[in-house]
């Protein structure tokens, strides 16, 4: 690491210092490092009365607690990117509130790819688990996936590319914790497969506003967002909204009317974000075209099902049978093959969905 | 002189004899009871010295002794009172003549000398007969429960003074009569498939679990008909055999739970509530232990409403008795074994609003609430249940022109002929259904055509499937592949079966 790296490494673990505050600080010192080695002369210029003593040492002290706070990262197999860093993200870097520090875990080189964000809220219905699932895993052979770590539209994203290991994951806290719990296997496989990146300082836990500023870096570091689900008041259009703000592309798959799962998805076609329904839609923006997918061969009764699920859109596995001219039984079974095949999906109550 | 007369007790469903042996000697009016009597036998007293008197018989005033022999079990319950009376009589000489040492007495006697029933009366005549004894005296309230049991001379007397003239010789009772099992359709009527309207998969679901002995779980919002389609098990099941109806008749005898008609003719159809306890559910008692819920519904259905509501440790105590058929349970008193083969139907919500999947209203749940309210339920409980079926509440008339339900008689016949596919290919195996095959069974009966290997494959991999999933799912796709009456199995029986694990796929 270099001195420059150390200073906001140390400055970040300033707890009670704004990223406002720490960046005026770095203004004043012209040079990150002088920060480190003149701390008394800078806190006096920007801090107020009552704060500028609190983070006075001497300099031996600041330069201890830098290193110490470098070999407990390096134990722990952790890495620390700043502003000043090679490798931190370009995309981000040009948001203007960009994180001055991003504490990482897994495959380092992740950052330098180009990323793409994919998120949905914590309901996502089956289909858009399943669609997102795909999508994430096509684009991920070109960009990196950056997600979230919630249930539903982010764990989708995080099934899809975690195979090729091209992921991002952002936290809403510390590299220590694991939030939602249940995620703590998940996360060991992010962690050796992908990436983790957090904001926040390693023990932090999760604190209101977290969300809000980790949703910045979601979109700060991709060139576009995919919204798989979002309700009228979803989370998720935090991100998007903040795509938007980055000058990124927004995308969202289309909702039937009266769903509500998905209504912030179809206000934000109205508003103009890109309609996907496959991964072509999203390539063709940035001018790609995928590295095309194998066919699957259907037997006559999948073709059939398949067709009377196509034209009907969520249907009841009687209503395909007797469609399709078949059994329920016999539906039940061709159902089944298509489930495995990727090409339908249960939506629960018996009901399924093309994809 | 010294009186010997043979008495039943029960330890599990097996009788176990008892010699009542009474003394009557000069001395002081003394009664004294030796060879582990419990409270109630020993109160026999009383009931004896005043059926002894309101029946004109004379309670000796001498010093007498009375020994239950084996001296080490336990003697319970008021079972003993007729052969206790009995035996005075004889010891006192006031029965003279009578060789009684081939004949078994059992029943509880009133203040009046009337004979009361006792419980567990099926089961000691079985046991009895299988000893070798052929006569036998019972309260003729339990008349109906032996007149099944054939080949031994069965007098039901009404009253105390009934069975000593009978011992004397003069106005003897008539031996019961044998009766013929005929399988009871007291059942039909109430539940019927024709009832319930609609659900074409969780009837399929239903027919397979029944013809292939498989455990159902039904998951559904309220109110969409669970209970019923529940309820309507056993009418599709196969008839009681004479056997069956006998192994459970012998339980309920015991559990003192046997109605009017004396024999269990119709399959047990269990419901405990939820709040059931896991004594309660799989037998246990102070001493004597009493047959659970699991073993009442042996031969029958379990029927376990509100799966998760359920108390973990009772579910899983559950798990042993679904894989052995059988439930051993030790007390202090002694170690009890009793048979539990029952078809497990469970029924719950899909998630805690109990929305998931409804057609008129949308779910609120998160997918990590619905993950943990399905928790509830064990992955190794889960993994014996090989059905697993959704059952919804979209109106079908709206949906399906022809909306015609089969009755219970229809589905019963395609049942039956599935099973005797399966008691053929089992003949030798001595197991009835495909359920209950082992490792050797699924190698030997249910080889997989590659294209079968491959879906399995492939759905292993989707869905994270355990091995012994994997062997259910076989299963299953075996019994598909019996009502299709084919030989093989089939990739689309295998894809059916596979269709039935709803639960695997959630994560």
């Amino acid at each position: 690491m270099t001195q420059d790296e150390q200073a906001i490494l140390w400055l970040a673990a300033c707890s009670g210092l704004e990223r406002r505050t720490c960046v005026r600080l770095l203004r004043a010192a012209k040079r990150p490092a002088l920060l480190l080695e003149d701390f008394e002369k800078f806190s006096k210029i920007v801090l107020k009365e009552g704060q500028s003593g609190l983070y006075n040492s001497d300099r031996s002290l600041r330069i201890r607690q830098t290193e110490q706070a470098m070999r407990r990262l390096e134990a722990k197999g952790r890495f620390a990117v700043t502003l000043v860093s090679d490798d931190y993200p370009l995309p981000l870097k040009e948001t203007p509130d960009a994180p001055l520090l991003l504490y990482g875990e897994g495959n380092r080189a992740l950052l330098k790819e180009r990323a793409f964000c994919i998120v949905g809220s914590r309901i996502t219905p089956a289909w858009a688990e399943k669609t997102g699932q795909r999508i994430a895993k096509e684009l991920s052979e070109i960009f990196a996936i950056v997600t979230g770590f919630a249930e539903g539209g982010d764990s989708a994203a995080i099934a899809g590319a975690i195979e090729g290991g091209k992921l991002i994951c952002v936290l809403p806290n510390g590299l220590d914790g694991c939030y939602p719990a249940s995620h703590a296997s998940l996360k060991k496989r992010v962690k050796e497969r992908g990436l983790l990146l957090s904001e926040f300082p390693p023990e932090e836990g999760v604190n209101k506003g977290a969300f809000h500023a980790r949703n910045r870096i979601l979109a700060g570091l991709s060139e576009g967002v995919l919204v798989l689900s979002a309700g009228e008041r979803s989370g998720t259009l935090i991100t998007a909204n903040d795509a938007l703000d980055y000058g990124r592309d927004v995308f969202a798959l289309p909702y039937s009317l009266g769903e509500r799962r998905g209504a912030g998805c179809n206000r934000l076609i109205q508003k103009g974000a890109f309609l996907v329904t496959d991964t072509e839609d999203i390539l063709s923006v940035y001018g790609l075209h995928s590295i095309k997918t194998e066919r699957v061969s259907l037997t006559a009764e999948e073709t059939r099902v398949l067709e009377v699920l196509r034209t009907g859109g969520t249907l009841h596995a009687a209503v395909i049978a007797e469609r399709a001219d078949m059994q329920i039984f016999e539906a039940a079974a061709v159902l089944s093959s298509l489930e495995l095949k990727g090409l339908a999906v249960k939506a629960g109550g018996n009901q399924y969905n093309a994809l | 002189m010294v009186a010997k007369i043979i008495c039943y007790t029960l330890n599990g469903l097996e009788g176990v004899p008892i010699e009542v042996e009474t003394d009557v000697n000069k001395g002081v009016p003394q009664y004294e009871m030796v060879g582990l009597p419990d409270t109630a036998v020993k109160e026999s007293k009383e009931r004896v010295r005043s059926a002894l008197k309101n029946s004109g018989m004379l309670f000796p005033m001498n010093k007498i002794t009375i020994n239950f022999a084996p001296a080490d079990i336990k003697k319970e319950g008021a079972s003993f009172d007729l052969a206790v009376a009995v035996s005075l009589l004889k010891a006192s000489e006031q029965l003279v003549g009578a060789d009684l040492s081939q004949t078994v007495f059992l029943g509880e006697l009133a203040l009046n000398g009337d004979l009361r029933p006792v419980s567990g009366l099926l089961p000691i005549l079985i046991s009895a007969k299988g000893h070798g004894f052929t006569k036998f005296i019972i309260p003729a309230g339990n008349a109906k429960e032996a007149a099944f049991l054939g080949g031994a001379e069965i007098y039901p007397a009404h009253s105390l003074a009934q069975v000593v003239k009978h011992l004397a010789g003069f106005n003897t009772i008539p031996p019961l009569e044998t009766q013929t099992f005929v399988v009871s359709n007291g059942g039909k009527g109430s539940s019927d498939l024709k009832f319930v309207k609609g659900q074409p998969m969780a009837r399929r679901a239903l027919e397979i679990a029944v013809a292939g002995g498989h455990n159902l779980l039904m998951v559904g919002p309220p109110g969409t008909g669970k209970t019923m389609l529940a309820r309507c098990l056993p009418t599709v099941m196969p008839d009681l055999t004479f056997e069956e109806a006998l192994e459970i008749t012998k339980i309920h005898s015991v559990a003192g739970t046997l109605g009017e008609q004396g024999i269990v003719s119709i399959r047990p159809f269990r419901t405990p509530h939820h709040t059931a306890t896991t004594v309660s559910m799989c037998g246990g008692g102070n001493r004597v232990v009493h047959p659970g819920e699991i073993s009442l519904a042996h031969g029958g259905v379990l029927f376990l409403d509100e799966l998760p509501e359920y108390k973990r440790s009772t579910l899983e105590a559950l798990r042993q008795p679904l894989e052995d058929g059988v439930i051993t349970v030790s007390r202090a008193g002694g170690t009890f074994t009793y048979p539990a083969r029952f078809m497990l139907c469970a029924s719950m919500n899909p998630c805690p609003c109990g929305n998931y999947g409804s057609a008129e209203r949308t779910c609120s749940c998160t997918a990590s609430e619905i993950r943990r309210y399905r928790k509830k339920v064990s992955g190794p409980l889960l993994d014996r249940i090989d059905l697993q079926v959704e059952v919804d509440n979209i109106s079908y008339d709206d949906l399906v022109a022809s909306a015609e339900n089969e009755s219970s008689e229809t589905v019963k016949k395609r049942v039956d002929a599935a099973r005797r596919i399966q008691h053929n290919r089992f003949e030798e195996s001595g197991i009835n259904t495909n359920a209950e095959m082992g490792e050797r069974e699924l190698s030997a009966f249910c080889a997989l055509d590659a294209e079968g290997d491959r879906i399995l494959r492939a759905a292993f991999e989707k869905m994270n499937l355990s091995a012994r999933a994997r062997g259910r799912i076989i299963k299953v796709a075996r019994t598909i592949a019996d009502l299709d009456n084919s030989e093989a199995i089939k990739p689309k029986h295998v894809f059916e079966a596979v269709s039935y694990r709803i639960y695997d796929k959630l994560d």
